[in-house]
């Protein structure tokens, strides 16, 4: 799927759900994420979005960027509201108040939502089974409020809670696994996308939606201001991420692994590292020990994937 | 912009803009398979039908093809249009029994039984392939052959599809998922179009990312230069 960007993409459909206009920073990725997972859903949609960058960048009082029905929820509350949501659905289908049709209900949120702040409740709904989509949109800090480290961020990277000085080199503990905690819980489909291969992102976001039951998506999203990365770079980022093993492709579909986009070798970890300034002090022993957990790790998921 | 009203309720729309495409806005739901806003409406699966009104007169019609006149009423949920589109479906159920999407089509339709010979087919001729090869792709590597029960879409002569450039937009297009492509090391096979295409090697970072014959038409299209296409993507400065 991920090479058939040429023409394949043109055939995503035009109309926008989340429309431009909405004030996130240059060269952001996770808009272009979020874009490509609303056209994915299409109108028959809820959004329940956590508090966050895509909360505050698409919806400045009177505004909103989202084209289909959108609700904002405190940052440890949008798995249980969307849970609530689909309950109320089912029910208001059952007693005949509302037509019997397909509504996909959309928990939303970044990664502190989800791997901090949210994960009680994500955790509940993932082992209720409600019927939902849960997407982690994954910039690896908590952006908006100034770049503070959260549980996804990466080993070795500085942030202004974790900066990189005399005392320590930048995060010291290594970003959490949130795919690997979701797939804890068996449920029929987890799997981690980039926007960087926005066909693979629409159709791993459409098999979510059409999952019966709780579903979770992991979307590695470039942010350009919190990496110190140049703009331009986004997407390449996000490509380069993928190819150095950093942040694999992958999917569980009741329980099988499978890599969407398997690398016959992986690139060198500096590749991705040269690139961005919250790397920037990093020793070349420092990345030799980073780019061999990286590989481990790597080599243990295709292990799973046989 | 003309007005019209779609189950008694009001709807703008732009004059030629066909009808489809306005119902699914408005969020009224029209089942639909051989439509891609991409493509020009072709009406082949015939699932789309709506009933519009027009001076006390009414007449079923597919609303992929109807463009959208001033005044019309359109009903998309009397019992007269599901029971034709139940019909649709019923036929290419039997035309394709084995098709997931088609089974889960019809149950949501309430239809469980079919009452006609079933046949073995797994396309439902829908076209979407073929017009998205030529309207789209501008390769024209497949195109129907033959006509009434023995349509089919197929590469010229069933034989390969020489001008297929594997760009695998009929495998992301196709509604029924029976293209199929594969992927083996250096290779990229269009399954139902019988094309392997041998893929080309980064030279930077070894990865394959597309096949030869594509990209080399793609640089005597732009005029680029012939090492252009040495690198991949993620290497090219």
């Amino acid at each position: 799927m991920e090479n058939l960007n040429v023409y394949a993409v043109r055939l995503l459909t035009q109309k926008e759900y989340f429309a431009p206009g909405h004030r996130s920073c240059q060269g952001c990725a996770e808009a272009l994420a979020v874009r490509l997972i609303a056209k994915a859903l299409g109108r028959n949609a809820i959004v329940v979005q956590a508090t966050g960058c895509m909360e505050i960048v698409a919806s400045p009082l009177p505004f909103t960027s989202w084209e289909v029905p959108w609700i904002h929820v405190a940052f440890e509350t949008a798995a249980s509201v969307a849970s609530g949501i689909e309950a109320g659905l089912k029910a208001l289908m059952r007693k005949g108040r509302l037509p019997k049709k397909r509504v996909t209900v959309l928990g939303m949120g970044g990664d502190g939502a989800t791997n901090d702040i949210g994960i009680m409740a994500l955790s509940g709904a993932l082992e209720r089974g409600h019927d939902f989509v849960y997407i982690c949109t994954d910039n690896e800090a908590y952006m908006n409020t100034g770049i503070q480290r959260s549980s996804g961020t990466p080993f070795g990277a500085s942030t202004t809670t974790s900066p990189a000085g005399r005392v320590i080199p930048g995060q010291i503990t290594w970003k959490k696994n949130m795919a690997a905690i979701a797939a804890a819980h068996n449920i029929p489909y987890v799997a981690t996308a980039c926007p960087s291969y926005p066909l693979d992102l629409v159709d791993k976001v459409k098999k979510a939606a059409g999952t019966k039951g709780p579903a979770y998506v992991h979307i590695l999203s470039v942010c350009p201001t919190g990496w110190r990365s140049p703009t331009e770079m986004s997407i390449r980022l996000g490509r380069l991420a993928a190819e150095t093993g950093v942040f694999p492709l992958y999917e569980i579909v009741n329980g099988r692994y499978r890599l969407t986009i398997d690398f016959p070798k992986l690139r060198p970890i500096r590749d991705y590292f040269k690139y961005q300034g919250r790397f920037r002090h990093l020793t070349d022993e420092m990345t030799e020990q980073i780019e061999e957990r990286v590989h481990r790790e790597y080599q243990a998921l295709k292990d799973k994937c046989q | 912009m003309v007005e019209l009203t779609v189950d008694g309720q009001a709807v703008g729309a732009e004059k030629g803009k066909m009808l489809l495409p306005i119902c699914l806005d408005a969020g009224f739901d029209i089942p639909h398979l051989c439509y891609n806003e991409s493509v020009r409406p072709y009406g082949a699966c015939r699932l789309c039908l709506v009933e519009v009104r027009k001076n006390g007169r009414g007449r079923m019609t597919t609303s992929c093809t109807y463009p959208v006149i001033e005044g019309i009423e359109v009903l998309t949920q009397t019992e007269k249009v599901l029971r034709a589109r139940r019909l649709v479906i019923e036929l290419i159920l039997a035309m394709c029994p084995g098709d997931e999407e088609i089974q889960e089509m019809a149950r949501e339709m309430g239809v469980e039984d079919v009452r006609f010979e079933k046949e073995e087919k797994d396309c439902i001729l829908c076209g979407l392939c073929g017009r998205v090869c030529e309207e789209v792709v501008g390769a024209n590597a497949i195109h129907f052959a033959n006509k009434g029960s023995n349509r089919e879409m197929i590469p010229p002569f069933a034989g390969e599809a020489t001008d297929c450039i594997a760009c695998g937009a009929c495998v992301t297009v196709c509604p029924v998922n029976v293209i199929g492509m594969r992927e083996e090391s250096d290779e990229r096979t269009i399954i139902r179009w019988k094309r392997t295409l041998k893929m080309k090697k980064c030279k930077v970072c070894g990865n394959y990312f597309a096949p030869w014959f594509q990209l080399e038409k793609f640089r005597q299209q732009a005029g680029l230069p012939t090492d252009f296409f040495d690198t991949c993507y993620s290497c090219r400065e």
